[in-house]
């Protein structure tokens, strides 16, 4: 039980550090994650190509973003309200 | 009888500053009324007073100065002071919705779309009315310019032609910017780029309307005698607002109307 814990807790990763988001606000680094994995998948599904390259992004902004803001964005790509540019 | 052994203006006693100061009370508490128990009085009734204090307290300096000889140059290098100390104040007044203006543009967050302008918002074309307003402000600059040269040199007639296109350039630039606003695809409402427009022009263009009238006051004293070419600092502290609130546009011009959109 202890070493299934342990070796749970080993292999937790979190996303590496960006060398563009130098500072304690990762806002930047959640959006531009956000972005880019979806533009990354809209770009690749275009192309009738694996989008698997993509999975990058999608680790790292579901690591970094509040799971409401993720929510949010996603509700709001829904219903064609996105602010951002994908 | 006693006379002042000195050139400074020792002021009689008047009413004016108090008045002004209940007046600011009155604009005040009148506010929030108005906001909880949606009643204009206090309001209205502070805006009279406001009214009437401004109209007397000024007719009483020029009284004052024009009528009683009470501004020697002393004196009137105060009012100088007083007048650039004042405006100095507007700027910083200014500055502040500046600020607010490119805290929010140059790092635009997520809610906007992380871009300026922010999605949804479709900004006005600067090379249009914008550009005509630059022109208007740059034009009444140099009439108002003309008109100070025409005091300066005792020219009655250029002065008053000169003045009244200068106020009528003023006039026409209030009403281009009343349209602009009134036809603007977007309202003081719409987020943080509504916001700092509305506010950031609204307040110029209260100042337009403030140095407007400024020089129309001018305008009358002109007409009735009272500049003469080596004493006219009314005018003076007109034309240097007037040209404040010149500048203040070409810094809105150029920061939200061109490099905002």
């Amino acid at each position: 039980m202890a070493e299934d814990i342990k070796a749970k807790l080993e292999n937790y990763r979190t996303a590496p550090f960006d060398a563009r988001f130098p500072n304690q606000n990762q806002t930047r680094n959640c959006w531009s994650n956000y972005l880019d994995y979806h533009r990354c998948q809209k770009a690749l599904d275009a192309k009738g190509v694996d989008n698997t390259p993509c999975d990058w992004y999608k680790r790292v902004y579901k690591s970094i973003c509040p799971m409401s803001w993720i929510q949010k964005w996603d509700d709001q790509r829904a219903e064609g309200i996105f602010p951002g540019k994908i | 009888m006693a006379h002042q052994a000195h050139a400074y203006h020792m002021v009689d006693p008047s009413p004016w500053p108090l008045t002004g100061a209940v007046a600011a009370l009155l604009l005040t508490s009148g506010l929030a009324i108005w906001f909880h128990f949606h009643s204009t009085i206090l309001l209205t009734l502070g805006l009279v007073l406001l009214l009437l204090t401004m109209y007397q307290w000024w007719r009483d300096i020029v009284r004052e100065g024009t009528f009683q000889g009470h501004h020697t140059p002393p004196v009137q290098k105060g009012l100088r002071f007083g007048m650039i100390l004042f405006i100095t104040s507007e700027v910083f007044f200014f500055l502040g919705f500046f600020w607010a203006f490119y805290h929010s543009s140059l790092a635009p967050t997520p809610e906007l779309g992380g871009c300026w302008p922010p999605t949804g918002i479709t900004t006005l074309d600067p090379f249009e009315v914008p550009l005509l307003n630059t022109a208007v402000l740059l034009a009444s600059g140099v009439t108002v310019t003309w008109a100070h040269h025409s005091i300066m040199e005792g020219e009655r007639k250029q002065a008053i032609h000169s003045l009244t296109l200068t106020i009528l350039l003023g006039f026409y630039f209030t009403f281009l910017q009343a349209m602009e606003y009134y036809e603007a695809p977007f309202t003081i409402a719409d987020g943080v780029y509504g916001a700092t427009f509305f506010v950031a022009t609204g307040f110029h263009g209260l100042h337009v309307i403030i140095g407007s009238t400024f020089l129309a006051v001018c305008l009358l004293r002109q007409i009735q005698y009272h500049f003469t070419s080596e004493h006219h600092f009314g005018f003076e502290a007109a034309a240097w607002y007037w040209h404040f609130v010149d500048v203040v546009w070409l810094f809105l011009y150029i920061s939200i109307y061109w490099w905002g959109s």
